[in-house]
Formats: structure tokens, sequence, C-alpha cells
């Protein structure tokens, strides 16, 4: 094939942005279900917070 | 009420949204990956190389379905942006927002993959031609709309500034499409054409189109996932948000 460097390059730079663009969402999703999951833990706790603070 | 028009209103609440795109990003994902696969084995494995520039022509097949790409959405963006403006619909909103960086990817590809064919075909990485250089006044843009989503405080009003921005740049893109006929351009012109007589021989169309295809689906799917994190964030807080976050720990 000729050229090969240049068109093995082209592909490359396709598959590697397309990879981040797969992944940053994915990331991002991950990231919002965690903050929620710790904002519901954190809303569990205060109750038991507060008692410990009027003690 | 029309069963049409009673999705599109059911859509528009955040929880179902969640619902769909979940439902919906992995199966166009896949059917973009597994069109872009066939489209680039048939590209790089099956169709004859160019008689001028040899194999360095298997680029076209990345490069053309990315700029097209890049063009599509933004316009699209525009419109999401626009009807986001007028009827002030989050959904919207967050899609024009969501469109921006899949946008962005595919205008960095075509500039990237421009410039690696350029090399070898016109002996230089880079030239202020004026299609290349309106290419990549549309990825400063979509930065432009990254940049003005993500610098306030307030989602709602940075996105309807980034949203006016996106209309604004509408404008760039006929002077993109027709740039290589107003002036005199080292870039070629136009050899794919969907309606009339394209120059490129019908022996090495079939990939292109495949990956027409499969980089809409790709786009579809992306769109879905990046909307539903977004949408996730603003509606952080909320009780569904809460249980989707438990049931999946």
């Amino acid at each position: 094939m000729t050229y090969l460097p240049y068109v093995i390059g082209a592909y490359a730079v396709f598959a590697v942005v397309l990879l981040w663009d797969f992944l940053a969402p994915r990331l991002q999703l991950r990231r919002e279900l965690r903050a929620a999951r710790l904002r519901a833990a954190r809303a569990r706790k205060p109750a038991a917070t507060a008692g410990e603070l009027s003690r | 009420m029309n069963p049409v028009i009673r999705w599109f209103h059911l859509l528009g609440s955040p929880p179902y949204f969640d619902r769909f795109a979940a439902r919906w990003a992995p199966w166009c994902y896949l059917a973009g990956v597994l069109l872009m696969a066939v489209g680039t084995w048939q590209a790089l494995f099956v169709v004859p190389a160019d008689y001028q520039q040899g194999d360095s022509a298997r680029i076209l097949y990345i490069h053309v379905p990315s700029a097209w790409m890049s063009l599509a959405v933004y316009a699209l963006m525009a419109v999401y942006a626009g009807v986001a403006l007028v009827w002030r619909i989050k959904l919207c909103e967050i899609l024009a927002m969501a469109c921006a960086p899949i946008g962005a990817a595919f205008t960095a590809i075509t500039l990237a993959t421009g410039s690696i064919w350029g090399k070898p075909m016109w002996g230089t990485w880079w030239d202020w031609d004026p299609r290349l250089t309106t290419e990549l006044i549309l990825l400063f843009l979509y930065l432009g709309v990254i940049g003005l989503y993500h610098a306030g405080d307030d989602r709602r009003a940075s996105a309807r500034a980034a949203g006016l921005l996106a209309i604004v740049g509408v404008a760039l893109l006929p002077v993109i499409r027709y740039s290589v006929e107003w002036w005199d351009s080292l870039h070629q012109g136009q050899t794919v054409r969907v309606f009339g007589q394209s120059s490129l021989d019908p022996s090495m169309a079939a990939p292109l189109w495949w990956m027409v295809v499969g980089t809409k689906f790709w786009f579809a799917g992306s769109l879905l996932a990046r909307a539903r994190a977004d949408n996730l964030r603003r509606e952080a807080g909320r009780d569904w948000v809460r249980k989707l976050a438990e049931e999946g720990a």
C-alpha cells in the first residue's frame, strides 16, 4: 500500500477521537450517579449528626 | 392527543428522557460501530487505489463523512438552540449543548485527517486556504459554545448565551460549503454529490455511504449519552436521580 503511514495515521486519529467521544459521556454519567449516591448518603446522615451535637 | 405529539411531550420530562436515552444510546452506538466497521473494511481492503493519489485517497472515507458531520451537527445545534431560546424547552438546551463536543470532535477529525492527507498530496501539513481556514473557525466556534456553556454557574443562562453564539455562527456554514467555489482554493472542489453527478467513480462510492450512515448513528448514540449525563447533572438532588443512583449502586 502506498502512503501507508499517512493512511494508518488518519484512521488512528479517527479511532482515538471517537473513542474519546464514547468514553467522555460514560465517565461523566458515572460521576453524576456517584455524586447522587453521595448526596443521598449525606442526606440520611444529618439526623445522627444533629443528635450527637445536641448531646 | 395524537400519540406522536404525546410522545414529544413525554420526552420533555427529565426522567422519561433518561430512560429513553439509556435504552437507545447503546443501540445507536452499536449500529454506528457496525456500519463504520463495514465501511472501513471496504475502504481499506476492497476499493481500488486512486489512479493519481494512490492509497492516500482512502483517507477520503473518514475525512468526508467527518466534514459533513461537522456542518450537519452545527446546523442541528443551532436549531435546538433556536427552539430552546424561543420556547424555553430545557431538553432542547441540553441537546444543543450536547451537540457541541461531538461536532468539535468531528471538526477536529476533519482538520487532522485533511492535514495528514495534505502532506503527501500538497507537500504541506497546513495552508491558510479558504476551506481549511473556515473549517478551523468552525472548530473555534464549537469551542466557544462549549466554553460559554461551562463559564457560568447558572446553567440555563450559560446555555442561552452559548445557544445565541451557535445561532449566529450558522452564517459560517454556507461560507465553508462554497469556499472552494468562491475563492481560488488549494482544496479540491466538490467530489461527492448527494444530488447530481458525482465525480467519484461508482466503484469507490460504497464505503463512503457506509461511513456516512455509520457516523450518523454514532452521533445519535453520543448525543443521547451526553444529553443524559447533562440531564442528570441538572436534575441532581431530585428524587428520581437518587433512586436511579441507588438502583445502580
